[in-house]
């Protein structure tokens, strides 16, 4: 298990946790090369579907996150978007789906140190975990070859 | 098929020190649909623009992915210059190597494969970018303002002056707000009503204002340069055309001992009344509460009176409707009253008053004419005693955030006592001096210095009366919380300003944010702070935060500029990233099923129900109908639509979904 | 009985509805769906525990609802499924009249949706107990376990839709399990595309579902996947403070308060 890299895949809004990313690189903070962040106008965009969707391609974790309550860009993108979270976060636990593998959190866009932090914590526990074999058996995906071209 | 040109950034050495770049730029040429990519040591300067535009019109490309640094810092750069090579700027995507990747990562292969990765992601999107156009809205160049204080007053006249139309309406008889009732002003000590009335007489004479007072908002729909506004006009039971504002009726009405608001329950005014002398319009309305015959149904005295047979004791409300474009809001504030505070006798002692009603003790045109004199028995106290902080910054009272104008209007009462009473003694209680601003501190210090005011910092636990005195009890902490007991004829309270009643309703009607005070929400603390979260209202003044007259006066003309700048267009253009119910040939028409659940999801009232008929008229379908004017992209339809039948631009489900699928696909 | 009968003769018969839905016997002692166009159809009308079948899903049909104003036979899930959709827009007093028949099997009429909802709010949507033992079993076992229960239980679904044809709320013309651009859902029916076609049917009925089993009952593998639908019901109930299909209120998922739970965001 040494030498496995996670693979985590996040969905942020534009408007806190993409910003704070930025905050993060413009502080020149590092943090583990694992992730890969999906931009969104919003958290309220997030559609469920696509982090089964990350899941299905082979992501090890999911981090989902948004500005802090009553900051959000759009008033109230972020409130509908955590009752959401709330409902299919409790559903796949029902269905035995890992929730230690999906991250919910509020990073603003002056919290580049906690996005730093919250990607390293992350690919951390997700290394812990392993890789998601339960739900690849699921995929039966035969390993792709690389066709780029 | 797609030709996508990939245009892999430097950034000197910001990105090319830990990321392969060439690397990157070899690999994402190899990608299906990538025709052409390059890269080169800064994207953004001319020369790397020219790069990108002459690779589009050379290699005809029909997709950009500018691989460099965050595109909240320059996409509107390379999409504008994608649109001068005749590229549509929404084919352009940003993929984020330098703040997502370089600079937050060792060098070596992780993070130039990681590079790989957002740079294939985005081509991956941008295979499904559409064309999009900017939208185009009709903009009506007239304002409606809200609220007739000084913030009011001020941002209607500098719009005004711009040339285009204002609506101003005021809820009371009379302009002039809160400045009205004060007598003098910090920290010139000019009278208010001196600098304020010319331009409550301005407001009324000038050809581009239409004024409505004793007129309230009903309703509002519609959206940026279009709102349709219904006003209220409540009845002031007055023919104003023929009203010459004698004033014969208030002199003659019979009841005479209703509190005046203008003096703040000082005074007394009649049933039929003008608030003030000054007041503009300078015309009566009947107070229907308390007028006999509205009460009793006899007397009609003033209607016996008036030489001009104005009285209309059946006159109703009016509702009229507007047509506007843009709105400021300038509702001002209120403040708490001396009943918020049992540890100060719960309002009960009448020489226990709040900081306004003071104003108007001071104030030549109040009660005692310019005399301090207390309300209890008229005699002149000789002792007075200032408590700032009456339930501000006081988080047991619900009120944690500072008054803001108490520090320095207490300074301003306790020198004008002195200038009026020789040999008083007045102390301020106080926690902090906050006198930040423009010859601020100087005036406190004036007071102190100058006027022998005596500063206490400490805080008064309990008022109560003994022996005719009133007993003021606090504690002195620069003198280590030493016991302080000053015997007072009268007591002034800068009570918490805070939030008008019904504004929380105001801001519902116009879908304005409100903060857990009910003040008004700027859209942006620091940058934005005359804008609210909806475009084309705007905010002036004291109700969306405590503020004094300098402060109110500028965000009123920032929001008058703020207008303005509107106007100054014939349409609106907007970014069209925005949501789209989707529409499909008959007999299907769209999947939307009509649910409407989204109406409630949205954060902007943006989605509207509209019928779809056959020829004859008969309502085949009920689908939803984004309304392009009031959306403003978040997207929280799409997630929640079940038959995905929203889609937003710029951040489809094909796009997302592509990104996604590609995000790993190496897999 | 006989009251049903002769209420629902009378309604057609003073054309007050073009058709009643309700049930009659069908083939293996079960029952089906009745339409009744004609006052003596109403002859063949039944009621008995084994209607179990949620007739709402019949009112959102373009078929049923072109013959003109319907009247539906209702027990109380159904009563709950015709607020559901009267508060989604789908139904209305013009197109529908609920003969109502109480969880004591009486027959009660009702004047307009209005009533009905008011009756409906007398009761409170309760979780079978045999169901909750269930959900209960299943909570107690570790994730891998129950993510070897639903694997299990979920593999032999071949996506033949008889749950999605029986949910009342259900009523989307294209359902997105058929949407290709993109191809959300996998089509084939192997483990992913049934897992992922089960969450999306839960979600989509969070804050919706009435309760009614009518899934579970018409699922020819007998594939409990009711259960997932009470495991919103019950967080919706936990988390969010419940829900009862209201014609006005806000639907529990477009809607939120600020003080939603919050725990579990980092």
């Amino acid at each position: 298990m040494a030498d496995f890299e996670p693979r985590i895949v996040a969905f942020v809004c534009n408007w806190c946790t993409y910003a704070g990313a930025d905050l993060t690189g413009t502080s020149r903070i590092k943090y583990a090369s694992n992730v890969r962040i999906v931009r969104f106008p919003c958290t309220g965009r997030i559609d469920y579907m696509l982090l089964l969707k990350a899941f299905d391609e082979g992501a090890d974790g999911i981090i989902v996150s948004g500005c802090h309550p009553n900051d959000c860009h759009y008033t109230s993108g972020n409130f509908h978007a955590r009752r959401r979270w709330i409902m299919f976060r409790s559903l796949c636990d029902f269905l035995g789906i890992d929730i230690r593998r999906i991250k919910f959190s509020w990073v603003s866009a002056a919290e580049g140190a906690k996005w730093a932090d919250i990607v390293n914590s992350t690919v951390s526990s997700i290394r812990e975990l392993g890789p998601y074999e339960e739900y690849r058996k699921i995929v039966k995906r035969p390993a792709k070859e690389v066709t780029n071209g | 098929m797609s030709k996508i040109g990939v245009f892999v950034c430097h950034c000197g050495e910001n990105i090319s020190a830990t990321v392969d770049c060439a690397k990157v730029a070899e690999t994402a040429g190899k990608y299906d649909g990538v025709t052409f990519s390059v890269d080169y040591k800064y994207m953004c300067s001319d020369p790397g623009q020219t790069l990108i535009k002459n690779a589009i019109a050379e290699k005809g490309l029909t997709g950009v992915v500018v691989a460099a640094c965050s595109p909240r810092m320059h996409e509107p750069t390379f999409r504008k210059a994608c649109a001068e090579a005749g590229l549509n700027p929404y084919m352009c995507e940003m993929a984020n190597l330098r703040e997502h990747c370089s600079w937050v990562h060792e060098k070596g292969d992780p993070t130039t494969d990681k590079a790989i990765d957002l740079v294939r992601v985005l081509v991956e999107k941008v295979k499904y970018n559409q064309s999009l156009n900017a939208i185009k809205v009709p903009v009506t160049k007239t304002a409606l303002v809200i609220g007739g204080g000084i913030a009011g007053i001020q941002a209607s006249l500098d719009i005004a002056n711009t040339g285009h139309k204002v609506i101003l309406i005021e809820k009371d008889p009379s302009i002039g707000g809160h400045m009205s009732q004060l007598s003098e002003t910090f920290p010139t000590l000019d009278c208010s009503q001196c600098i304020l009335t010319p331009r409550m007489v301005e407001v009324a004479q000038h050809p581009n204002i239409t004024l409505y007072t004793y007129a309230e908002l009903e309703s509002l729909e519609g959206f940026i340069g279009n709102f349709k506004a219904k006003i209220r006009r409540k009845s002031k039971s007055l023919d104003e055309k023929l009203c010459t504002g004698c004033g014969l009726c208030t002199t003659k009405c019979p009841s005479k001992k209703i509190p005046s608001e203008f003096n703040e329950g000082l005074g007394m005014r009649t049933a039929i009344y003008v608030p003030f002398p000054q007041a503009v319009p300078n015309k009566p309305v009947i107070d229907r509460k308390n007028c006999t015959y509205y009460t009793k149904g006899k007397c009609r005295i003033c209607e016996k009176v008036c030489p001009t047979g104005a009285i209309r004791f059946d006159q109703e409300d009016q509702i009229v409707e507007v047509e506007v474009g843009a709105i400021v809001l300038a509702t001002g504030f209120t403040i708490k009253q001396t009943d918020f505070f049992p540890e100060y006798g719960y309002g009960k002692h009448p020489d226990i008053i709040t900081g306004l009603q003071f104003e108007r003790l001071a104030s030549a045109s109040g009660p005692t004419l310019g005399e301090i004199r207390r309300p209890s028995d008229g005699k002149v106290p000789q002792t007075i005693v200032f408590l700032s902080c009456a339930g501000s910054r006081d988080e047991a009272k619900g009120i944690p955030y500072c008054s803001k104008i108490c520090c320095m209007y207490i300074a301003k009462h306790a020198m004008l006592y002195q200038h009026k009473v020789h040999g008083g003694k007045s102390y301020v209680f106080y926690m902090d001096i906050r006198a930040g601003g423009k010859m601020y501190e100087e005036f406190v210090r004036r007071a102190i210095e100058d006027d022998g005011v005596n500063y206490v910092r400490g805080r008064v636990s309990r008022i109560y009366e003994k022996n005719g005195k009133l007993i003021v009890k606090g504690a002195d902490t620069l003198l280590g919380a030493m016991p302080v007991e000053i015997e007072a004829d009268m007591v002034v309270l800068a009570t918490a300003g805070v939030a008008n009643e019904g504004a929380e309703e105001l801001a519902q009607k116009l879908h304005v944010s409100y903060d857990p005070y009910h003040f008004f929400a700027e859209a942006h603390p620091k940058l934005k702070p005359v804008e609210t979260n909806t475009a084309g209202i705007f905010l002036a003044g004291a109700c969306q935060a405590p503020r004094d007259i300098p402060e109110s006066v500028s965000m009123a003309s920032g929001a008058a500029v703020k207008v303005a700048g509107l106007f100054s267009q014939d349409e609106l253009t907007r970014e069209p990233l925005i949501a789209v119910v989707n529409r499909q040939p008959a007999p299907v028409y769209s999947s939307c099923v009509g649910c409407f659940l989204c109406v409630s999801a949205c954060p902007y009232q943006a989605i509207e129900k509209e019928e779809i008929k056959d020829r004859s008229g008969a309502v085949i379908k009920r689908v939803a109908k984004v309304n392009p004017g009031l959306c403003q992209g978040c997207g929280t339809c799409v997630a929640f639509c079940r038959t995905k039948s929203i889609d937003i631009q710029g951040y489809t489900h094909e796009q997302m979904y592509s990104e996604v699928m590609a995000l790993l696909n190496e897999y | 009985m006989d009251e049903l009968r002769k209420k629902a003769g009378e309604l057609l018969e003073a054309s007050a509805v073009k058709v009643i839905i309700g049930y009659e016997n069908g083939s293996d002692g079960k029952t089906r769906a009745l339409f009744a166009e004609k006052p003596e159809e109403t002859a063949r009308l039944v009621f008995d525990s084994r209607c179990v079948m949620n007739l709402a899903t019949y009112v959102t049909k373009k078929e049923v609802r072109n013959k003109g104003r319907i009247g539906l036979v209702a027990t109380l899930p159904v009563m709950r499924a015709v607020i559901q959709l009267a508060s989604e827009h789908q139904v209305d007093d013009a197109g529908l009249l609920v003969i109502g028949i109480t969880p004591e099997s009486k027959m009660v009429e009702f004047k307009d949706l209005a009533e009905v909802e008011a009756f409906v709010h007398r009761y409170q949507i309760e979780i079978d107990s045999k169901q909750k033992e269930m959900l209960d079993k299943l909570e107690k076992m570790t994730p891998s376990e129950r993510w070897d229960f639903w694997i299990r239980e979920l593999t032999p679904c071949f996506k033949c839709y008889a749950c999605r044809a029986a949910c009342p709320m259900c009523y989307c013309h294209r359902c997105t399990v058929d949407f290709n651009q993109p191809q959300w859902v996998p089509v084939p029916s192997h483990e992913l595309g049934n897992i992922e076609w089960h969450i999306m049917r839960a979600i989509h009925l969070a804050g919706r579902c009435v309760d009614c089993d009518a899934c579970y009952n018409a699922c020819p593998l007998a594939i409990p996947l009711n259960l997932l639908t009470k495991r919103m019901l019950l967080d919706a109930k936990e988390h969010l403070g419940g829900y009862q299909p209201s014609i006005k209120a806000d639907h529990l998922m477009s809607t939120y308060k600020p003080d939603d739970k919050d725990n579990f965001i980092i």
